[in-house]
């Protein structure tokens, strides 16, 4: 067992995990944010469990609870802390950027970091920024569409 | 598509009411829902595709702390009926395989579960299931469809004596006689057409995984009995069969499929055996039990369909005048041990839509349904006909090619003109306007414009192309179609509830999987009533407050239930306009009053009026003075069925670039055009067909699940069953030609079900129209660079 601290969304879980436990169960099982999502055999491909560690996305199911001690995590319940959707999950509910919802999580996590490291993106460099997320449903229009849609208004509000 | 008057909300691009939600973590999938104490399950699942089973020993991992028991299918073969069982087993001569939910004396597939772990950590079930020993004797596995229909080949299902699960011929009538005269005219069509094109089309083994895997999770009480939690399209079916086949009395039996579930695609909509045994486990152990797929179990179990060889034949004249098909099918159905479809459904409907919406003079369609040792077949979008209409596309082109003529002309000169019209597989096409969309999307595509480019670019030795495809979809399923095929109604089914403060609930028995039924009935009601989809909710799913539905299948959302929400809606404004006249001293009906801005209006003197919320208030909560013979009360449960099975159609075409040195390909250009009758909500749509055409380029060009020559399953993880990411797929550019639906009240069509079959063979064919200076006919998928540069070398060497 391996006793962790691991700061979710400004509440800190210190809590006594198997070695083995991976930080994605750590978010589902014991902190009990069910947002995010398991997708695939934790092989990292389908992208529904990803998380911010320290700001930063990575997939929670490819990391151990444990090597999130003291690292702060952020959960897609943590983007809208007040209940004031981001500009991101607005565009998503504008443009219709979500039909079942299960991979939306790692979408939103992953784009709201995308879009602190690249403010202008191309629609190709968003499609290429979204591979490593799948979706079934909506055939990924929507969601170009609705991370195009916060672009235009950063950029608009820029000038 | 109209924008919003007044609060006619239909039309309307409205955001779903279903995102906040999803958007802020906050949805409830089945996997989310926590009982306190509940065991966690995993499955022990076969090693190999085909082996007798010696033994099983438990006994190592039954010392594991925290097991609370281990099932094998010698124990349960006693407690639980074997299926088939007639609510599971549709009403087509078959031969049904015998099968426990854990396997009995042998395996049939690699991944069919062998034993249950059930444990109070999931981690330590996870151990345990490594830890039970199963003891094969290796037997030959079947696992080609031809070589399983010979004499010599061993059987799978021994009782049964062959492997052949089905087989029909679907023109010709109901005699062997009639069907071998109509066989012969066929045959002399052909020995004198001018052209005759035939070829083998053969489509591999993909379909639409959701990215939810399946869950369950169970509770047990002795005097209440059994509740589950079901990833399900079908709870109602769901709850029967669980009933049935564990000698529960119905009444007992509540089956929940929540309202967020991660998808489904068809892939839901079965019934599958390891429910029967996790919802045994929580009886057996009076405890909640919990199963969560992984996607391991999923790839090797589940969303494999498509997997046939169609051996097509089509005859014209030099006019391009469509004379007569002929097609033998024959699909590969894995071992066909899953509840309501067994497989072979799905090549059936899939033979029954094989015409397409041409018309035919003359066919002879025959279909033959071969057991293997691999996964059964499950529903996968596009249910049945993906192969078929993959078949029919290409060998269409082919024959253009071969009488001179654009595919496009000829497509368009065969295209059914008039409807209604019966197909020559008996498939009804109650309304619409075929021609519209074709000559919408050709506007859109502009041909002659293409065809210079496309000369342009061979100079600079560019190979561009351009491919269409169409295909006629079934809109929801009548009873007359679904009682045979599935043994289930297909009506729809709501209960519309107005409360004393004029605000709605809407109970439906379908389970949807990310479709927005939510909103789309929402607007509906708000439509029907005057009032803001705000003050509407639905519930789905909750066999124990729902009325009976089918399941969420086939596109009954756009076509039978939300006609069943409008027809209650209007029986209740009926009710309410009875009591206002009746207060109001007016000698007037529903015809003479408004549903609007949260009023009824008399049209007769507009300041004889009611608030909405009033008048119902007054109906539910005042139940004195009423009108002669009524009671107090709003609340009406309609179900609604077509007169008439019912479609709608659509078409694509796309635009790609070949590259000569590699075969890769690149998709320039997607354009569509539609028929979805009339809209509920744009948003919802568009979304709808986004998703289904990259399905289908997704099954087209990267899906496949593949089996080694001994019947391992080698692709049962997401880096080897690729599915198309955001940079893989190009941007869409759908167009609408509609035709309201005549049969339903609100003129809508139930959509997207069937829409990705048009796009393999649309896309292949523009990859063959891009190749047409090589003379490069594919007829085989998936289309993968590799088959198109092997055609190029050949065709150049």
């Amino acid at each position: 067992m391996a006793k962790v601290a691991i700061d979710i969304n400004g509440r800190l879980f210190q809590e006594e995990v198997p070695e083995r436990m991976l930080l994605v169960d750590f978010i589902r099982e014991r902190a009990h944010l069910t947002g995010t999502h398991i997708g695939c055999t934790y092989e990292g491909v389908c992208g529904a469990c990803t998380v911010h560690l320290d700001g930063e996305a990575v997939k929670s199911c490819m990391l151990l609870a444990a090597q999130a001690d003291e690292h702060k995590i952020t959960t897609v319940e943590g983007l809208a802390p007040d209940g004031e959707l981001t500009p991101l999950q607005e565009a998503f509910k504008s443009e219709h950027g979500l039909q079942c919802g299960f991979c939306t999580a790692g979408i939103l996590m992953n784009m709201t970091d995308f879009l602190k490291r690249y403010p202008n993106p191309s629609e190709q460099e968003i499609r290429e920024g979204l591979i490593g997320n799948l979706c079934r449903c909506t055939g990924y229009v929507h969601i170009i569409n609705a991370v195009r849609k916060v672009v235009q208004e950063n950029q608009s509000r820029k000038t | 598509m109209s924008q919003r008057k007044n609060d006619d909300w239909m039309g309307t691009p409205l955001p779903r009411k279903e995102d906040r939600r999803l958007l802020t973590g906050k949805g409830k999938y089945v996997s989310d829902i926590v009982i306190p104490g509940a065991l966690h399950a995993v499955f022990v699942r076969s090693e190999y595709a085909h082996a007798k089973i010696l033994s099983i020993d438990t006994s190592e991992a039954e010392e594991l702390a925290g097991i609370e028991r281990i099932y094998t299918g010698d124990q349960i073969k006693h407690l639980i009926k074997s299926m088939p069982q007639p609510i599971v087993q549709p009403a087509l001569p078959a031969h049904y395989p015998t099968f426990w939910p854990l396997a009995v004396d042998k395996v049939t597939f690699h991944g069919e579960p062998v034993a249950l772990v059930v444990a109070r950590d999931k981690y330590v079930a996870e151990d345990a299931a490594e830890l039970v020993f199963v003891d094969y004797e290796e037997l030959k596995p079947v696992l080609d469809p031809e070589e399983a229909l010979k004499p010599e080949s061993a059987i799978i299902h021994e009782k049964d004596g062959t492997n052949e699960i089905f087989s029909m011929t679907f023109t010709g009538g109901d005699t062997e006689a009639s069907q071998a005269e109509n066989a012969a005219e066929v045959e002399k069509i052909f020995q004198n057409a001018p052209i005759v094109v035939k070829d083998r089309f053969k489509t591999h083994r993909t379909g639409v995984t959701p990215m939810e895997p399946r869950a369950i999770l169970c509770d047990w009480d002795d005097s209440d009995g059994l509740l589950a939690y079901i990833t399900t399209q079908r709870p109602h079916i769901d709850r029967l069969a669980l009933s049935d086949i564990l000698d529960i009395s119905a009444e007992k039996v509540q089956v929940i499929a929540p309202r967020d579930q991660g998808g489904g695609f068809g892939v839901k909509a079965p019934f599958y055996r390891e429910n029967i045994i996790i919802a045994h486990a929580a009886r057996d152990l009076k405890q909640p039990v919990r199963w969560v797929e992984s996607r391991y179990e999923s790839l090797m179990n589940v969303g494999q369909e498509r997997d046939q060889i169609n051996d097509m034949e089509i005859a014209a004249d030099l006019e391009g005048n469509m004379l007569a098909l002929r097609n033998f099918g024959l699909a590969d159905n894995g071992v066909g041990t899953t509840g309501v479809y067994w497989g072979f459904v799905m090549p059936f409907l899939g033979a029954i839509e094989l015409p397409n919406g041409y018309k035919w003079p003359k066919a002879d369609i025959r279909l033959k349904v071969a057991t293997t040792n691999k996964a059964c077949l499950t529903p996968s979008r596009a249910f049945g006909h993906f192969p078929t209409r993959f078949a029919i596309e290409r060998c269409i082109d082919m024959v253009a090619h071969k009488i001179g003529m654009e595919p496009s002309t000829f497509r368009r000169k065969n295209l059914v003109a008039d409807l209604p019209y019966t197909s020559i597989t008996n498939e009804y096409f109650d309304s619409g306007d075929f021609l519209k969309v074709w000559d919408t999307l050709m506007e859109k595509a502009n041909l002659p414009d293409f065809r210079v480019q496309q000369k342009n670019a061979l100079s600079e030795k560019k190979y561009i192309g351009i491919g269409f495809g169409c295909g006629v979809e079934l809109s929801g399923v009548a009873s007359e179609l679904f009682v045979p095929m599935e043994n289930q109604p297909g009506y729809g089914a709501a209960t519309v509830r107005l409360d004393p403060r004029g605000k709605v609930q809407v109970f439906g028995g379908d389970a949807p999987g990310g479709q927005g039924h939510e909103t789309t009935t929402a607007q509906v009601v708000a439509s029907e009533f005057g009032i803001s989809p705000e003050d509407v909710i639905i519930t789905t799913g909750n066999t124990g407050s729902t009325p009976f539905g089918s399941g969420s299948v086939g596109a009954r959302m756009g076509s039978y239930f939300i006609s069943a929400v409008a027809e209650a809606c209007r029986e209740l404004k009926t009710k309410i306009a009875k009591f206002l006249a009746h207060d109001l001293q007016l000698e007037a009906s529903v015809e003479h009053f408004e549903f609007k801005n949260g009023e009824v209006v008399y049209l007769g003197d507009d300041s004889q009026r009611s608030s909405f919320m009033s008048i119902v208030e007054r109906i539910i909560m005042f139940p004195i003075n009423m009108p002669e013979g009524e009671t107090g009360g709003l609340d009406a449960t309609t179900f609604f069925e077509a007169a008439k099975p019912m479609i709608c159609f659509n078409a694509d075409c796309c635009v790609v670039e070949v590259s000569l040195e590699t075969g890769d390909f690149k998709i320039l250009k997607w354009i569509t055009a539609e028929d979805v009758g009339n809209v509920i909500n744009p948003l919802i749509v568009n979304g709808q067909m986004h998703g289904a055409i990259v399905q289908g380029i997704s099954n087209t060009v990267f899906e496949e699940f593949v089996y080694d020559e001994q019947g391992q399953q080698l692709t049962a993880d997401f880096e080897h069953y690729k599915m198309a990411n955001a940079a893989d797929v190009p941007n869409i550019d759908l167009n609408y030609a509609t035709t309201p639906c005549p049969h339903t009240p609100l003129g809508t069509r139930g959509i997207g079900e069937g829409r990705p079959s048009s796009v393999p063979g649309a896309l292949t064919n523009a990859v063959c129209d891009a190749l047409k200076p090589f003379g490069i006919e594919i007829t085989t998928l998936p289309l993968r660079p590799d088959a198109i540069w092997q055609k190029i070398q050949d065709a150049t060497q």
